[in-house]
């Protein structure tokens, strides 16, 4: 272990720089496969034997010509996109108000409402899709965009809840107490002086649930398993692996993949701040 | 032996110079100080000493010997931090023991050295705490062990009384004379405080701006600095700084200033007969001008001045004056504590004529002390 | 009088509710839908689990644990998934230290490359695996052209392509491969934030008392670290017994609990056995939370002793 700005032995650091450049290579070359596959033609994919080329013999963009004019992708985005977007109504609608309640007061029964919250997200998705699955299908929301919105939603509102608690924290007592001074009440000052500081923090929530909600495959699955025209992204990657070329699978994926990584990026301070201290994964 | 020799340091933080071309000599078991304010670069050097940071010229020689290129764990050095850097989770003894157990030191070696160390530093009965359970002094005094049971040939101490309250400061600075007597290690000091550099070490190292200063004993960095940047970091309250200009006056030398003509001993007054006309920056300590009431006899040498009292900080055993002069200059003077001194009150003192430091104003160097520069 | 203050205390008792509700009602809403819910996944998987009326199973029986326990899919399915938690937590681990300790270093452009560092958790986990998928085919995928030696200078490892899809130890390696990769940047993180607590006057003592770096690993890093590593440790394991989309896209009929849940139910149409393999996998992740727990605070307890 060197300290933060040791120099180094000559040796060391072409060892110390082989090890980042593996790394580098390790991360990155998977993702560099993706692309490559995603612009290879067919004789680059299919070839006879050959070694697949590190470079397609004649790379194109005809898998992502073929997608922006597909009708049946064009659904399938568009699915992912409703139900992304109503996860985020939902989640916000419900968790920013108490996650405000968290993290502005000291209230009674607070660490027990944090635990259950933890709990809740602790539970294995795949043990408690059942359970949802049935009780759906019982209240007829089986196959449908509802069912599946809420079921996300159940999913995100812990990550909504800490996030928010978060950015209601941070904010100076003082201010809100300077608002009280000033003959605000306690709707104007939550209106006028909390939300509009806490919007950073909330806008991250809100992006995270919309990637969760756009990455997700379990309950995705078996919400929607038998009803291909409210398939999301994830449900129609996964139907066509055994029929698709590869290029078009790669094409897909790198659709699918695009707005996370984007939207990642520009959360990423959150991201790395929840996951260092626990509360998000 | 365990001499040290540094020639020619530099060291660049990017494009930052941090060490420039700085020149050392520490002797075989000398306690000296690299004294300065914080960012000159002192802490700096005594981590290019450990091997800590890597050397980007010059040259480092310990006992003789070429050290540049050895790493940090083959120098026969130990350090103490400032934040004392113990391990959290290993008690005193495993703390202490810690750079015996590497070199594989034999079991009863070990406890014949922790059981002197611990004796030597009043430790005894904390050997099986964790660093959290003891106290500041007694965490200080453990890092102190940690680096005395490595017999190394230099030890190296950066700032490590910093994190103490004043009180533990003075017995710790009493404590580190008394185990310097006792060990008769080389021991390198980094400090900003002046008093700790004045009260322990043989010879300070002033360090401003990746450079030395000055390198002398405590009492010359006192009476005769040799820049005025010495003039202004040593010594408490800080000097009285006048500019002024070199004069002839009644056929005696001396300074030209807002507050007067300032008169010089004898000695010095003569050599300032060549230099007549040379712009310069007169220092008088505060210690050094006196209440006329008080004394009897004066000197011709000494310049007399009326001050309006602005007003007076008790110091304890002395109080500090601020008075001004007739033209607003403002002048801080001692007197003793027993004086009834009041605001507004019109005030005779006598500055010491030898006691004025002269400094040249471009070159900021002592006119009299500096070879070659007079 | 004794029920005079019993009055007064239940009189109170609302009073307080209703103030406490009067403050924080807009927490209800949330507070509502998440034990609802609870509730619901509990009731349910209890209900499921311990009848099957069709089979002329009535609630409450254990008699569907008791088949699960005789059905050959069930007994692999939970070997593997305890391989799976064994073999894939400290691979986690492992590489997840690796990463964080090159990241400590300050160097030239180390943010950037903590960025990139981030990548594989901003891919759906179904793009993972697809693209294992890609890169794993049989005969002619990346992986066998690589290990056949077609791209030198990397070395001939195997002579005929081999189907990774095709047997259980390859199929699960190669999920095991992806879930590793995906997750990389969370066990990373966890373990660089218990990297940055410490402070690195530390390492600079150690060095200056001749500590060479494994000793300065091994004496210092990994002790003081320990707090982090406990955390990846449980929480990877737990992660690793949930598994799901890795082994359902890659590993087909070799199935995990997770993916054995999905066979039942969706395949099989039997919702109680699937409900049944629920309730063993949250026991499972109960049992194997409650056994880390204890060793890592032993393990704690033994870098830390005097």
């Amino acid at each position: 272990m060197q300290g933060k700005n040791m120099p180094m032995a000559t040796g060391k650091k072409i060892i110390w720089l082989t090890g980042v450049f593996l790394a580098l290579l390790i991360v990155l070359g998977p993702v560099y496969m993706l692309v490559k596959y995603s612009v290879s033609d067919l004789s680059s994919i299919n070839t006879g034997g050959e070694p697949i080329p590190l470079w397609p013999y004649h790379p194109t963009l005809r898998m992502y010509e073929f997608l922006f004019t597909d009708s049946q992708f064009y659904r399938v985005f568009m699915n992912s996109v409703i139900v992304s977007l109503f996860t985020v109504l939902l989640s916000l609608l419900l968790g920013v108000p108490a996650a405000y309640i968290l993290g502005r007061y000291q209230i009674p029964g607070r660490k027990l409402l944090l635990l259950a919250i933890i709990s809740v997200r602790m539970f294995p998705d795949i043990a408690s899709v059942i359970p949802i699955v049935e009780f759906f299908i019982k209240l007829g929301l089986h196959q449908t965009y509802t069912g599946v919105v809420l079921a996300h939603t159940l999913l995100a509102l812990p990550y909504v809840i800490f996030i928010g608690i978060g950015a209601f924290e941070s904010i100076p007592h003082e201010l809100e107490q300077q608002a009280w001074v000033m003959g605000a009440g306690k709707f104007q000052t939550f209106f006028k002086i909390l939300f509009p500081l806490a919007i950073p923090g909330l806008a991250a929530a809100a992006i995270y649930t919309f990637l969760l909600s756009w990455d997700e495959f379990i309950f995705s699955y078996f919400l929607m398993f038998g009803r291909q025209e409210i398939f999301t992204l994830t449900l129609y990657l996964n139907g066509i692996k055994y029929a698709e070329p590869q290029n078009l699978l790669a094409a897909i994926s790198v659709c699918l993949s695009v707005p996370v990584i984007v939207f990642s990026m520009m959360v990423q301070r959150y991201m790395v701040a929840g996951i260092s201290t626990g509360s998000v994964k | 032996m365990a001499d040290v020799v540094i020639n020619s340091f530099s060291k660049k933080f990017g494009s930052n110079i941090v060490i420039d071309r700085l020149n050392l000599q520490i002797n075989n078991g000398e306690f000296i100080t690299l004294l300065g304010p914080s960012g000159c670069g002192k802490t700096t050097l005594l981590r290019m000493i450990a091997g800590l940071e890597s050397i980007d010229g010059g040259e480092l020689f310990i006992g003789g010997k070429y050290y540049n290129n050895l790493p940090a764990q083959k120098r026969h050095l130990a350090m103490v931090f400032q934040s004392y850097a113990l391990f959290p989770h290993m008690s005193v003894r495993n703390n202490i023991l810690f750079g015996l157990k590497i070199k594989n030191v034999n079991k009863a070696k070990m406890q014949y050295k922790l059981t002197w160390v611990l004796n030597l530093l009043y430790l005894k009965g904390l050997e099986d705490r964790l660093p959290r359970e003891i106290s500041g002094g007694q965490r200080q005094r453990v890092a102190l062990a940690r680096a005395l049971v490595l017999d190394p040939d230099v030890l190296l101490l950066d700032e490590p009384l910093s994190n103490l309250d004043a009180a533990l400061r003075e017995t710790a600075i009493e404590e580190l004379k008394r185990i310097h007597h006792q060990v008769g290690k080389t021991i390198i000091y980094v400090t900003h405080n002046q008093v700790e550099a004045l009260t322990m070490s043989e010879r300070i190292a002033l360090i401003n701006k990746g450079k030395v200063e000055q390198y002398d004993r405590p009492k010359a960095m006192y009476d005769d600095p040799k820049t005025l940047f010495v003039a202004e970091f040593i010594g408490s309250p800080p000097m009285n700084f006048l500019e002024g200009e070199i004069q002839i006056q009644e056929g005696f030398g001396g300074v030209n200033t807002s507050i007067g003509f300032l008169k010089l001993d004898k000695d010095r007054a003569a050599k300032l007969e060549a230099m007549s006309g040379r712009k310069v920056i007169a220092g008088i300590r505060p210690q050094n001008i006196y209440f006329s009431e008080h004394v009897i006899r004066r000197r011709h040498t000494d310049t007399s001045l009326d001050l309006i009292v602005e007003f007076v900080e008790n110091m304890g055993d002395r109080s500090l004056v601020i008075g001004r002069t007739r033209n607003s200059i403002v002048m801080r003077f001692m007197v003793t504590r027993d004086e009834n001194i009041t605001s507004d009150q019109k005030m005779p003192v006598f500055i010491d004529g030898r006691c004025i430091h002269l400094f040249d104003t471009m070159s900021r160097l002592n006119i009299f002390n500096n070879d070659g520069s007079i | 009088m004794n029920s005079q203050r019993n009055n007064h205390f239940l009189s109170e008792t609302l009073v307080s509710t209703g103030v406490w509700i009067r403050k924080t009602w807009p927490l209800l809403p949330a507070t509502f839908y998440l034990i609802g819910f609870l509730i619901i996944v509990f009731l349910y998987l209890a209900t499921l689990s311990l009848s099957n009326p069709s089979a002329g199973i009535n609630f409450p029986s254990l008699k569907v644990f008791s088949e699960l326990a005789h059905d050959q899919a069930f007994v692999d399915a939970l070997v593997n998934s305890l391989l799976f938690t064994i073999a894939g937590t400290p691979l986690e681990l492992l590489t997840g230290l690796v990463f964080a300790l090159m990241l400590y270093r300050n160097f030239f452009m180390r943010g950037i490359v903590r960025s990139i560092f981030l990548i594989p958790l901003a891919i759906p986990a179904i793009v993972t695996a697809m693209l294992i998928y890609i890169l794993f085919d049989f005969p002619g995928g990346h992986v066998n052209h690589i290990l056949s030696g077609s791209y030198p200078p990397f070395p001939q490892i195997i002579s005929e392509p081999l189907n990774w899809r095709g047997s259980g130890l390859f199929a699960l390696s190669i999920s095991m491969l992806g879930k590793v990769w995906r997750d990389l940047p969370i066990t990373m993180l966890i373990l660089l934030s218990g990297l940055n607590t410490i402070d690195p006057e530390l390492f600079d003592a150690a060095k200056t008392m001749g500590a060479t770096m494994r000793v300065r690993i091994a004496k210092i890093v990994i002790p003081l670290i320990l707090p982090s590593i406990s955390a990846v440790v449980l929480l990877r394991s737990v992660e690793m017994w949930k598994e799901f989309i890795f082994p359902f896209v890659l590993a087909g009929r070799y199935r995990l609990l997770g993916t054995l849940i999905d066979f039942y139910y969706n395949n099989v149409g039997n919702s109680h056995k699937a409900a049944a393999v629920a309730m063993v996998l949250v026991g499972c992740i109960l049992l194997s939370s409650f056994i880390l727990f204890i060793l890592m605070d032993l393990l704690q307890k033994v870098t830390n002793r005097r």
